[in-house]
């Protein structure tokens, strides 16, 4: 997959067909992958395909001036069209890599399922159904699907529905919905009280350095309410209220366009269920609007439109 | 005073004693992120699991939110009450060689022509105790910023863990003092001494990542001018303020004033110059594009810095490394400097 990939993105580059490519490359920390975005055919050498390409790189083309090749896992592509929904970006300026995806390593899992700190993990690969480590130097082999983010439990589309050349041969869904839902059942088998504290003490962590919003890849307001200040709609300061606040008009905000690819949750520093908002609000909307996310990119985004049969119950 | 030491299952009862008289924190992991949390009685076991902690020790000393000042609209005008740092003695136990370092230059900055109260006050009264590393994080780099993950000459105490107990050694006046009124410690061996030295040589040379200050000053200065460098550098940032925020030494901030009718405070809060919209408020960023704020940010840490205060705000802890969701990696930067 990974030749292919190279050879075909050197191409595009080589040809003039795109100006950037957005891939994969190896990361400088133990385990982990990195955006690499380059316009230059010697950098493609870099290019990696593995379970640990956690990054959502559907923001970036939005970003990006001119044409991009880009690599996308299922849930990626889902972003890629929803961005396409609304304008962000044009189909026809992208060449899609599509990457079947058998689910991605949540590195905080692998470090609780081995007892230690990635630090000590010097190698990882997947070999079928297992993931083989090197921990302190000794073999150590943990089955994969106990170490992939809950999120990828959830997948309905791990192949991509938007490409134009496929790495790799398709995947079938391999689902296991409760155990993707976990988190989000227990919150909603508390009771509100219950579930107001839970939430004010999550929001008390938050220190606003806004990472879930700039990964997010349905964020792609130009100024983020939070930052208008003429007037100002919530303190630029942390307390938890506030945090909240934003969190919760942001969840709205994208509703609609989040694809549960997760990144809200994996780049928060101090540790905030992220995904289980975002997933909830997933939930509501195919329940009242039978809406998926990035389907069919030609549709209109759920909420610029108006059905006559969309819900209205809270209108009563 | 000689070196001393406790039994690491009398830290607890340590921590108890301690904290009746001053609010000791402690590294703790129990909201889901490690942190220095104050003592809650509970489990002193973090020298078993403690690589270093998220957000750094510079959060007691510079809050991420604090209220400055509290004004009134009165009968004759304006009343306005301080609202300074109450002045309760404080221990933080467990700061790394690298945060302590970070202690020491964040108090240049602001101790500086303006002396700020609230940071100082806090500072005065700490005692930071300190706890050497044994095991680096693979994140780490401290080594190449002059910083020894076994020793320190930044804090108050050090201590160092020889396995079933930790060695400690005063190494100020405030350190000196904290030890004699500890109770449950006992006389350290020579042997014992000479083990956490090599503990602390063997952490140095678990120490890989690095990066090469020499010269860095002329470096970072032509380095300017050279956009194309740092727009490739910076085009995977994200402009989030992880890394300014999980930073020991970034220290930028915004003040704003939250009022009602007739009452309001001033707040303090942390601000990032990765944010697009940072210095918006007073006049204008300066720095539209992405790439120029990623070069503000490295620039001033190992240009300004240094050019103002003769030390570069950076000692290697790695944080940003290890929290950055795209693995924007500084010894990567600077390395791809040095060698422009």
């Amino acid at each position: 997959m990974e030749n292919r990939l190279k050879e075909e993105a050197g191409k595009l580059l080589k040809e003039g067909k795109v100006d950037y490519i957005v891939g994969y490359g190896k990361g400088t920390v133990n385990l982990r992958t990195s955006p690499l975005i380059t316009n230059k055919e010697e950098d493609l050498e870099g290019l990696v395909i593995n379970p640990f390409i956690a990054n959502n790189l559907s923001r970036y083309p939005v970003e990006l001036k001119g044409r991009v090749g880009i690599v996308v896992k299922g849930c990626d592509s889902r972003s890629l069209t929803s961005l396409m929904q609304d304008k962000k970006v044009k189909r026809e300026d992208l060449i899609i890599f599509g990457i079947p995806c058998e689910g991605v390593v949540d590195l905080k899992k692998l470090a609780g399922q081995i007892g230690a700190e990635i630090d000590r993990v010097t190698d990882a690969e997947k070999e079928g159904e297992n993931l083989t480590l090197q921990v302190d130097g000794s073999k150590k082999t943990i089955p994969f699907r106990d170490v992939i983010f809950d999120k990828c439990y959830g997948c309905e589309h791990p192949t991509p529905l938007e490409y134009d050349v496929l790495l790799g041969s398709e995947v079938t869904p391999n689902l296991d919905i409760e155990k993707s839902l976990e988190k989000i059942k227990a919150l909603d088998d508390m009771d509100t009280p219950e579930r107001w504290d839970y939430w004010k003490e999550q929001f008390s962590k938050c220190i606003r350095c806004y990472g879930c919003r700039n990964v997010c890849p349905a964020c792609f307001c130009e100024r983020c309410f939070v930052d208008v200040n003429m007037p100002q709609w919530v303190a630029t300061y942390a307390t938890w209220q506030d945090n909240l606040t934003f969190q919760l008009i942001r969840t709205l905000h994208v509703a609609g366009r989040c694809s549960d690819c997760g990144e809200c949750e994996r780049a928060c520093p101090v540790g905030i269920p992220l995904r289980s908002l975002q997933r909830k609000m997933v939930e509501e909307v195919k329940d009242l609007f039978g809406h998926e996310v990035g389907i069919d990119k030609d549709a209109p985004p759920v909420f610029s439109h108006y059905e006559a049969t969309d819900p209205d119950e809270f209108m009563k | 005073m000689g070196y001393k030491k406790i039994k690491k299952d009398q830290l607890k009862t340590l921590f108890n004693e301690l904290s009746k008289d001053c609010s000791l924190f402690v590294p703790s992991g129990s909201k889901g992120y490690v942190g220095f949390d104050p003592w809650d009685g509970n489990s002193a076991d973090f020298t078993e699991w403690y690589g270093n902690t998220t957000i750094p020790p510079k959060a007691l000393f510079f809050p991420p939110v604090e209220a400055m000042l509290r004004f009134r609209k009165g009968e004759a005008g304006y009343e306005i009450e301080e609202l300074l740092p109450n002045g309760r003695p404080q221990i933080v136990f467990g700061v790394r060689p690298c945060d302590a370092r970070a202690l020491k230059i964040t108090d240049i900055l602001f101790s500086d022509t303006y002396r700020d109260p609230y940071y100082l006050k806090r500072r005065e009264n700490a005692t930071i105790v300190g706890l050497a590393c044994n095991e680096p994080c693979d994140t780490c780099f401290c080594t190449s910023l002059d910083i020894s993950p076994g020793e320190s000459q930044d804090v108050d105490l050090l201590c160092t863990d020889i396995g079933d107990e930790l060695l400690m050694e005063a190494v100020s006046d405030k350190g000196e003092d904290l030890l004699s009124k500890m109770s449950g410690l006992s006389d350290a061996s020579g042997e014992e001494e000479s083990k956490a030295k090599q503990l602390g040589e063997s952490a140095k040379e678990k120490i890989t990542r690095q990066i090469d200050t020499s010269g860095l000053l002329d470096k970072m200065r032509s380095s300017f001018e050279n956009r194309e460098y740092w727009e490739d550098v910076s085009r995977k940032c994200m402009s989030c303020g992880i890394c300014t925020y999980v930073c020991p030494t970034c220290h930028c901030f915004d003040i704003c004033d939250e009022n009602n009718k007739k009452d309001g405070k001033r707040v303090r809060n942390w601000d990032s110059c990765k944010f697009p919209l940072f210095t918006r408020m007073p006049m204008e960023n300066p720095r539209h594009e992405k790439w120029r704020r990623i070069r503000q940010r490295y620039h001033h840490k190992f240009e300004y810095f240094q050019m103002n205060f003769e030390a570069i705000a950076c000692t290697g802890c790695g944080r940003c490394i290890r929290e950055c969701p795209v693995n924007v990696d500084v010894t990567e930067i600077i390395g791809g400097i040095q060698a422009l």
